[in-house]
């Protein structure tokens, strides 16, 4: 059953993606209804597939990577229609739908490694997941902002408006919100952080500061606390902090994706005998 | 329907021409006046700017537009109209009605998109409807035309666009600042073209403005204008770093803003970005400062080359637009058919019933032999038949309402049922 909602949701963002291209191409000064219903209805469905897998697993589907992804795909649905519905950013559709489209294809397509572990109904693991994950839903915000920003600046620099230059915002929106979204993203990334840090002492035995996943995410931590400083300060322009902010977003998919598959406690694929 | 329009424009005659044809807007009424009085005339429109001088009328079917038109044109002017021939173009039926449909949306306008000849046609159609001149179809058509325009400039963005140098300034002021409200302009040399840039910039919400001058009182005079404050020009470098927007267009002949300058103020900003609109020649600002971060310099071929694009941009948009006029085109000929046709219905329909009453009424005396019932029955027959007969040819009459064999269909019912004009 999740997987059939799943599939459902992919194939209506697909439909969104397709839909949202007219209206950007003709430069509307809104989403067509057909656009929006469709990744409305995707984003329900998305959202009915969660329950179930919820339902099925009796336990919220962030453990395991797939679920994760999924979840992570769906806050970040959620994340365009608000953004959306506060600065109606058309080209917004363009850069996030398709995003979204792809993680949740990723997610679609991993094969399901459900394992169960009585430490995954810690309250604290819980929140450490959630924290993180909406902290990347942030930071996924602040890289579409950025690539945003750098196009519009190239636009502006080149003297020759091309079609972005006529379809994506001004770059003081594209700033508002790339700062906005940092300073969401920011503190649950902290968050999310601290709690899995005192959720590891209390549970793992061993050097678990060695994690791959752990010190990927703390250089990711590092430099969105740079980010969020120098624009805090006034002192980067926009666009190194936006080739920053990209880079950084880069190592966020790296560290929640790529490093999965690396063995350790994070590994999804966990040596069991170190868990308690 | 007949449908006749004459007309000159920007493309079609030189200004010299335009001028003679032109109807000023205080005789406009006489005009109207003295078209809608000559025989033949149903219903008439004049549309008379810079750029056209366009004669709408809807005639009686037997009239020649183009003599009426031409007679009309002549007598008004008091001239030989032989030397103007080849500047005038004509219109009959649908194509009436399309080049309305472009004139209102501005399609066949000198610059695409542009405003005013929407309100030019709204006040030719008040002067018109005012004096009685349009009560028809015609009426109908032009109303459509003002709707048409509105539903281009709804559903396209053939008019989001600056097309004038000192508006691509407030544009790209916006694609920078977003809103332009709180932001501060400094009007570095009091010229025309940066004063207009300057009025542009307030008016689309700019707050606070400096103005500085070698002149001093130059300054004064310029900034009382925009209630702004004027700035000496030995103390500008004191202050430009405020300046969101720098309008340089002063008389020296070499640049007055350097990078090294450029780069301690983006600094002292914290990197809010400058944008320095440089519209002097030779040029005032350093063309390097362009490649700082968070800086932007236009000089006036740059303002010059986004007018340019804007203008493509515009063009592409026509085409969407184009597309809107030939749908509602064909909208509104199937709608003007439908009105076209109720008469001839109906006629079917009297005929039909005439017969029908005329065979009943012969074979009275026979049929009075049947009981109230069976008589009932009979009458009901004979129109269950006459309807079943109609069926055919109305429901093929109300299919190719608004297609060019239309009028052919209506003739040849007629024909065939024998019912007259």
């Amino acid at each position: 059953m999740p997987t059939i909602l799943l599939w459902s949701a992919i194939v209506l963002y697909g439909a969104g993606t397709l839909l949202t291209v007219p209206s950007v191409i003709r430069r509307r000064p809104s989403l067509s209804p057909a656009a929006l219903g469709a990744i409305g209805a995707g984003l329900l469905l998305h959202g009915a597939s969660l329950v179930a897998h919820t339902v099925e697993l009796d336990r919220l589907p962030i453990t395991d990577v797939r679920s994760a992804l999924s979840s992570f795909a769906f806050l970040a649905t959620v994340a365009f229609f608000l953004i959306y519905l506060r600065y109606r950013i058309i080209s917004l559709g363009l850069f996030m739908v398709p995003l979204v489209l792809l993680l949740t294809l990723i997610s679609a397509l991993q094969p399901g490694h459900s394992f169960d572990s009585p430490s995954f109904r810690s309250g604290w693991l819980l929140v450490h997941i959630l924290a993180i994950l909406l902290g990347y839903v942030g930071l996924l915000v602040t890289f579409v902002a950025a690539v945003m920003y750098l196009i519009q600046e190239r636009e502006l620099k080149s003297k020759r408006p091309h079609a972005f230059y006529y379809r994506l915002p001004s770059l003081e929106i594209c700033d508002k919100l790339y700062y906005r979204s940092l300073l969401f993203g920011l503190p649950l990334l902290s968050l999310g952080l601290i709690m899995g840090f005192v959720w590891a002492s209390r549970t793992w035995k061993g050097p678990w500061e060695l994690d791959p996943k752990i010190l990927a995410a703390m250089v990711t931590w590092v430099i969105y606390l740079v980010l969020f400083a120098t624009r805090a300060s006034g002192s980067w322009s926009g666009r190194r902090a936006a080739y920053l902010a990209i880079f950084g977003f880069a190592l966020v998919m790296v560290t929640f994706l790529g490093i999965s598959f690396v063995s350790g406690p994070h590994g999804y694929f966990p040596d069991l005998s170190k868990m308690p | 329907m007949n449908l006749a329009l004459v007309g000159i424009n920007h493309r079609t005659a030189p200004v010299e021409i335009r001028e003679r044809m032109n109807i000023q807007e205080d005789l406009l009424p006489a005009a109207v006046t003295d078209l809608i009085a000559r025989d033949g005339v149903e219903e008439g429109l004049i549309l008379s700017t810079c750029n056209r001088v366009e004669v709408v009328t809807r005639l009686r079917d037997e009239v020649d537009p183009q003599l009426l038109l031409r007679t009309f044109l002549a007598d008004y002017h008091h001239c030989d109209l032989s030397p103007y021939e080849k500047y005038f173009y004509w219109y009959r039926r649908e194509e009436v009605i399309r080049h309305l449909f472009r004139v209102a949306s501005s399609l066949d306008s000198m610059i695409l998109g542009e405003p005013q000849v929407l309100g030019q046609l709204k006040s030719a159609y008040s002067t018109a409807r005012s004096l009685g001149a349009l009560s028809g179809s015609l009426n109908e058509i032009v109303t459509r035309a003002l709707a048409v325009a509105r539903r281009v400039r709804r559903e396209t963005a053939i008019g989001t666009t600056a097309v004038s140098v000192s508006y691509a300034a407030v544009e790209l002021a916006r694609k920078i600042f977003g809103s332009l409200a709180g932001k501060t302009i400094f009007v570095v040399g009091a010229g025309k073209m940066s004063e207009l840039a300057a009025k542009h910039l307030l008016r689309s919400g700019s707050s606070t403005i400096f103005v500085s001058n070698r002149t001093y009182e130059r300054a004064e005079e310029l900034a009382r204008a925009f209630h702004g404050t004027a700035i000496r020009f030995e103390d500008l470098f004191d202050h430009i770093q405020k300046a969101d927007i720098v309008i340089c267009s002063t008389a020296a002949p070499h640049f007055v803003i350097y990078r090294s300058q450029a780069e301690k103020w983006l600094a002292a900003r914290k990197h809010r970005p400058m944008f320095f609109v440089d519209i002097a020649v030779p040029r005032n600002v350093e063309p390097a400062i362009n490649e700082l971060a968070n800086a932007f310099v236009y000089d006036i071929d740059d303002l010059g080359q986004v007018v340019e694009a804007n203008r493509k941009q515009r063009e592409r948009e026509a085409v969407w637009a184009e597309e809107i006029v030939t749908q509602e085109v064909q909208r509104t000929l199937r709608r003007l058919a439908s009105h076209d046709l109720a008469p001839t219905i109906v006629a079917l329909e009297d005929r039909l019933n005439q017969i029908r009453e005329g065979e009943m009424n012969r074979l009275h005396g026979r049929l009075s032999t049947l009981t109230p019932d069976q008589r009932e029955a009979v009458d009901a027959l004979t129109r269950s038949i006459q309807n079943k007969i109609l069926h055919g040819p109305i429901t093929e009459l109300k299919s190719v309402a608004g297609q060019p064999e239309h009028g052919a269909l209506v003739q040849l019912i007629r024909k065939i049922f024998g019912v007259s004009e």
